[in-house]
């Protein structure tokens, strides 16, 4: 019973700082939400409202039921865990988890009951006596976690909680985190800036820039049809390629122009929208696993090659990055490893239009995906 | 290499000299006080002699000649009444202070800081008058001087502190149930125990020690401070006690001296935690 409903949220810092700007969020109980973005646009600001550390300029946040605008922070049913942990220093383990029960008055032996169990999920039973400036990076995440968990909250509030992790802890305590979400079937609010977390851990992620939601949406969704330049351009690594192009129509059907090359659109994919395009400027967006190096695919698609020249090749192991040059732009391309292209190479290309994406040039929000 | 060790070498022996130099005043004034009180005068750099020495004869004529046991008490109560008011408001002040962005914030701060900047002497007059017309003029009022006069360093190294101390611990307190109170009781303060000793130490030493201010504002026929009586000693009686006022010295040092021994190491922590975070 912990959906959380965020409507039309401004939040406005002392100066005209505006943080955060016309936020809607539905949330659904036991739903893992990423709140992903780069840095400065809103989206610790967010969460920080949603747990009643910064209050709601304008509009109505309700956790279940409940407007909770003007509810303090330790009346909400949340639990927070903090990038730098925030753990209490001069409190053991055990009291740091068993801080918030004694606040809230809970019986002695049901704090030990409930510290223990919470410790024995996370592996941290060994740790209870330590102080936390005895324990590593790892272990203070745990403890901070394990902290939030034995309040038994309706929502977890987590901003930004692996980003003091080197790589490999980083990527064991994803799935743990993932697999603690399962257990714990508790709504999970997850801020990061790192897209790996937010494409592998959450359901739903929302994209935040300047303070705007831009768009919320399955991992794969958002991925697939994102909804203007931003969204594509932050979610993929390497980014997508974006071309300035005309987009026009002969005999053969829809194309897109630039440098005099032509780019056929499949018919199935085409749409009525695009009339209203008709010999003007667009974006192309292309994603680097859509261009291709092969004689194969080029040959079998003649209506969908540019000619380009390598300026690096990346091997990276299990595929190969190469920057093309194409005209006055530079495209990224991940190819098989098996290319036999190196740097320095002219060849034609292939682009996969069926997968391409295309933007209105000056709104850049999304015309066909 | 042999550079290197020479030059150490040279600054042992330097630095030895000068403490030497610190430390002869205080072994002169203890050996001087079981001497009698003609040879503290005629050969004051000798060491007591079977004919010199008159064992705690000095010590007792300074605690039942002049109220000397009075003023110890007065003085503790004093210095330990002061040194609580400071650092518990001091702590609190420089808590909300820091934490609290009003506008007038800063501008406590400020005059906190001016108030260090301000000599004694130039409000000494004032504040005497001011004092025992507030009839200030006892032990307990006198803690309340005590505290307008420590506050400015105290909230000053208090907020440098507090300044060290990451927000989301306080955040963290919040959400757990905290209001205001008890996170300044349950978190900040043990947080910060190290600032509490430094500046516990620091105030404690020069309230102790101090005679300016109790002499100016004490109503001097109840009540006296240790340094009132040992300057009360020279001056006010037709003959000048040199064995007494010796002995009451060594008194007055020898509580400092344990307890500066005994807080050392947290006040070498402390200044280092400080320098560290800040
Ligand atoms: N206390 C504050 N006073 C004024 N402006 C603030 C305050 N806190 C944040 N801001 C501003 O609000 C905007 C959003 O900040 P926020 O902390 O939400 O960013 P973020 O998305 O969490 O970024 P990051 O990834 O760096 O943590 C920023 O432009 C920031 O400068
Ligand atoms: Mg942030």
């Amino acid at each position: 019973m912990a959906s959380i409903s965020v409507r039309h949220v401004y939040k406005t810092y002392p100066g005209d700082v505006t943080a955060v700007k016309d936020c809607n969020l539905e949330i659904a109980d036991k739903e893992f939400l990423i709140l992903v973005g780069p840095s400065g646009c809103g989206k610790s600001t967010t969460l920080r409202m949603i747990a009643g550390l910064e209050e709601i300029s304008e509009g109505e946040i309700y956790i279940g039921d409940r407007l909770i605008n003007n509810v303090p922070a330790k009346d909400r049913d949340i639990a927070m865990v903090f990038q730098n942990y925030a753990l209490y220093p001069h409190m053991t383990v055990y009291k740091n988890m068993g801080f918030a029960l004694e606040m809230r008055k809970t019986p002695m032996d049901e704090i030990d009951r409930r510290v223990r169990e919470a410790a024995k999920i996370l592996d941290i039973e060994h740790l209870l006596d330590r102080k936390p400036k005895a324990l590593s990076g790892g272990q203070r995440q745990r403890v901070a976690l394990g902290r939030a968990m034995v309040r038994n909250p309706a929502v977890f509030l987590l901003d930004e909680p692996l980003s003091n992790l080197d790589a490999k802890l980083r990527a064991s305590m994803r799935t743990e985190l993932t697999k603690l979400h399962k257990k714990l079937g508790t709504t999970f609010v997850y801020v990061t800036h790192d897209q790996v977390e937010a494409m592998t851990m959450g359901d739903r992620i929302v994209v935040m820039h300047n303070g705007v939601v831009q768009q919320v949406d399955t991992p794969q969704k958002l991925y697939d049809a994102p909804c203007n330049v931003f969204v594509a351009g932050f979610i993929g690594s390497p980014q997508m390629n974006f071309l300035d192009a005309v987009l026009n129509k002969d005999g053969k059907g829809w194309y897109v122009e630039m440098n005099g090359d032509r780019l056929y659109i499949p018919e199935a994919k085409a749409t009525e929208g695009l009339n209203a395009y008709v010999g003007r400027g667009i974006k192309l967006g292309v994603r680097p696993e859509d261009i291709y190096d092969d004689e194969a695919f080029a040959s079998a698609n003649p209506d969908w090659t540019l000619d380009v020249s390598i300026d690096v090749s990346e091997p990276m192991g299990s595929e190969v990055f190469l920057y093309l040059h194409y005209g006055e732009s530079t495209l990224t391309a991940r190819v098989s490893p098996r290319t036999t292209s190196k740097a320095g190479d002219r060849l034609s290309v292939a682009i996969d239009m069926s997968r391409v994406h295309l933007f209105d040039a000056e709104s850049e929000d999304a015309i066909l995906n | 290499m042999n550079n290197k060790k020479a030059t150490r070498g040279i600054a042992s022996l330097l630095l030895a000299l000068a403490s030497i130099v610190y430390v002869s005043p205080l072994f002169i004034i203890l050996f001087n006080s079981f001497k009698s009180r003609t040879y503290i005068n005629l050969k004051p750099f000798s060491l007591p002699n079977s004919e010199t020495w008159v064992g705690l004869e000095n010590y007792i004529a300074g605690i039942d000649d002049y109220g000397f046991l009075d003023s110890v008490g007065w003085t503790l109560m004093i210095t330990v009444g002061s040194v609580l008011a400071i650092l518990l408001f001091c702590s609190m002040f420089a808590w909300f202070i820091t934490r609290a962005k009003a506008w007038y914030s800063r501008l406590l701060f400020m005059l906190c800081i001016f108030s260090m900047v301000v000599p004694f002497q130039m409000v000494m007059f004032t504040l005497s008058k001011t004092a025992d017309t507030l009839r200030l003029n006892t032990p307990w009022g006198i803690i309340i001087i005590y505290l307008g006069f420590g506050a400015g360093l105290a909230v000053f190294l208090f907020c440098g502190f507090v300044k060290s101390i990451p927000l989301e611990i306080e955040e963290a307190a919040t959400i757990d149930g905290c209001g205001p109170i008890s996170t300044f009781f349950r978190i900040v303060l043990p947080i910060m125990q190290p600032a509490y000793i430094t500046v516990g130490i620091l105030q404690t030493m020069w309230i102790w020690n101090d005679f300016l201010l109790p002499y100016l504002v004490l109503d001097q026929r109840h009540y006296k401070t240790i340094s009132m009586v040992i300057q009360m000693m020279r001056g006010s009686f037709g003959r000048v006690d040199m064995g007494a006022i010796m002995a009451c010295l060594v008194m007055a040092v020898i509580p400092m001296i344990v307890f500066y021994l005994a807080a050392q190491k947290h006040i070498i922590e402390g200044v280092a935690a400080g320098a560290v975070k800040g």
